[in-house]
């Protein structure tokens, strides 16, 4: 209980400190929409090729950027941790009786509430393009599109929180970017590629939200890629998020 | 009396890339209810490590400590209910206005909406702050910025209050102006626990002060104890010559309030432990041997006396060589001070 009230709380502080300094916005808007319009039109010969579905191709290529934007989203909270650390925010709320998990939950929850409003203008200005928009099975991708942000926010927050500088965060980031995002299959499909790397890709998180998030916008709710999606998604988030939160009460052992 | 922080022997050491370091080597003090204690020494003495593992923030490695009865190792939880800690970084959210900040902080601690606003009010008044509780924090004076820090560390009306290097980077004025509200707090029955590398602060605004060099206490009371604990006031006596200055030392030796005497040149110097009482007699005493005595000086002696004699360096000077200044904001598991 006191959980929820003190996130509640945190993720209102966070929103409006989002809102009085909207330029992060703005960037987090224009990343995706970007993509939808400079890439997009790269692709438009692709669809129906060897080993591409036919149909239009922001059907393959939109659920991948919603994905990407969960990945993204999760990690700027672990650059504004460390502004905050900096800033003695962050000892300000642990020497507080605040609960150690609503100090995540907070800037989690308002990063991933201006995720959900990314990705609504993603899908309705996909839906102007053609995209082939399925209610039931985007709400269920919502809910994947969380868990993959939480479980990216939570370790970027814990990377913050142990480095306790921006070069240490953004060399850790970064250096995951490149290779979770080409592994993903974010921007094409990985079934594209040799064996090795589709087995190589197994190994990546974000490989599942991309497969499951293809299907889920085609329709059916029950694919291998649904479930697969979620098997692994499920424990990986509540293990970096109990790993997160230990960090936070480390200050008593 | 009622203690509301005890430390016994606690102990901190930090792995680091050269050895590991002892920050904290066996701490022991007592603060008292009502009470403002400060915590004096250099930069690097592990002030700032003791006050996070008493504040909760930093685990103990070892020795016991107990704030406002509770057990810090065990009840951490509890422990923050009852206090309000001050970092040296304040940690306020710039982008929002000082009333924001100090009603988050209430509710955080549980209060209600109406009355967190109730005491939000009080507090503004009480640290002068409700002239601009509506503006920005980024628009604070300094002064004003580190007022609203401490208002921040009492919205909840903690038993103790732990302010880490409070007036660092303040002018003279806000400096004596910060004083000023400290003393009210105590006024009001809050104990106040503070650590501090200025001289002129613990000597001017605390009731009690805890010296500590190096890891360790090395001296503690109230600071007309520790000054007269040390030598006594200095004296220093100018003469016409070294020759003459000799037979003064000579004439002077021997008297049972003197201490410490020395002579360089035509001076010589003293300590007496009431100087201003016992000058008249010295004079007489030096006029009886047939000595004229050009000039003389009576200074009492400062902390910084006792600092010198306890550790052989001049706190002005202790410390400097280490580096280190501002240790929070530092990865959680390895701030040191």
């Amino acid at each position: 209980m006191k959980t929820a009230t003190d996130a509640g709380l945190l993720l209102r502080r966070y929103l409006i400190q989002l809102l009085r300094n909207p330029a992060f916005v703005v960037i987090g808007f224009a990343t995706p929409l970007l993509y939808l319009a400079l890439f997009t039109p790269l692709l438009r010969h692709l669809a129906g090729a060897q080993g591409l579905p036919s149909g239009n191709v922001l059907n393959l290529f939109l659920p991948g950027i919603l994905a990407l934007l969960a990945y993204a989203s999760g990690a700027g909270p672990g650059f504004s941790t460390v502004f905050e650390l900096r800033a003695g925010v962050i000892e300000r709320f642990r020497v507080t009786p605040v609960s150690r998990l609503a100090i995540l939950a907070g800037p989690i929850l308002a990063s991933m509430l201006l995720m959900f409003l990314f990705d609504l203008v993603l899908v309705l200005a996909g839906w102007g393009f053609g995209f082939h928009v399925h209610v039931l099975g985007l709400l269920l991708l919502a809910l994947l599109l969380a868990l993959q942000m939480a479980t990216m926010a939570a370790f970027s927050i814990t990377v913050a929180l142990r480095s306790g500088e921006i070069n240490g965060v953004a060399a850790i980031i970064n250096g995951l970017n490149l290779p979770v995002l080409l592994l993903g299959g974010v921007l094409l499909p990985i079934s594209l590629g040799p064996a090795w790397l589709r087995v190589l890709a197994h190994f990546n998180p974000l490989y599942y939200t991309v497969a499951a998030a293809r299907a889920l916008a085609a329709g059916p709710l029950t694919g291998t890629a649904v479930w697969q999606a979620f098997a692994v998604l499920v424990p990986l988030c509540a293990i970096v998020l109990y790993w997160a939160t230990s960090v936070v009460r480390r200050a008593v052992a | 009396m009622t203690y509301v922080i005890t430390a016994s022997e606690l102990r901190k050491r930090f792995p680091g890339r050269g050895g590991a370091v002892d920050a904290v080597r066996g701490v022991s003090l007592e603060v008292a209810r009502g009470e403002i204690v400060g915590f004096l020494g250099p930069n690097g003495a592990g002030k700032t490590t003791t006050m996070r593992m008493l504040t909760t923030l930093l685990p103990i490695d070892g020795g016991q400590a107990t704030v406002a009865g509770l057990d810090v190792r065990r009840q951490p939880g509890q422990v923050r209910w009852r206090i309000g800690y001050v970092s040296q970084l304040g940690g306020a959210d710039e982008l929002a206005t000082g009333r924001e900040n100090l009603i988050l902080q209430g509710r955080l601690y549980g209060g209600s909406k109406t009355t967190v606003a109730g005491r939000v009010d009080h507090v503004l008044g009480l640290l002068d702050l409700s002239g601009f509780a509506d503006r920005l924090v980024r628009t604070y004076s300094g002064g004003q910025r580190r007022r609203l820090d401490v208002a921040l560390g009492i919205v909840h009306q903690p038993e103790v209050l732990f302010l880490d290097e409070p007036s660092t980077g303040l002018d003279p004025q806000n400096r004596a102006n910060l004083w000023q509200h400290i003393r009210a707090l105590r006024e009001q029955g809050t104990t106040v626990f503070l650590t501090t590398h200025y001289l002129d602060e613990a000597d001017a605004l605390c009731d009690r002060i805890v010296i500590v060099d190096q890891g360790r206490v090395v001296a503690e009371g109230t600071p007309r104890e520790l000054k007269q604990q040390v030598a006594g006031d200095a004296i220093v006596l100018e003469l016409r010559d070294s020759d003459a200055a000799g037979r003064a030392a000579a004439a002077l030796r021997g008297q049972p309030a003197i201490r410490d005497l020395s002579v360089a040149g035509a001076t010589v110097r003293l300590y007496a432990s009431d100087g201003a009482a016992e000058l008249p007699g010295l004079l007489r005493l030096l006029d009886g041997a047939g000595l004229t005595v050009r000039s003389l000086g009576l200074s009492e002696p400062s902390l910084d006396d006792v600092f010198l004699r306890q550790t052989g360096r001049s706190l002005r000077d202790a410390g400097q060589s280490t580096g280190q200044s501002n240790q929070a904001g530092q990865p959680l598991d390895r701030a040191a001070a």
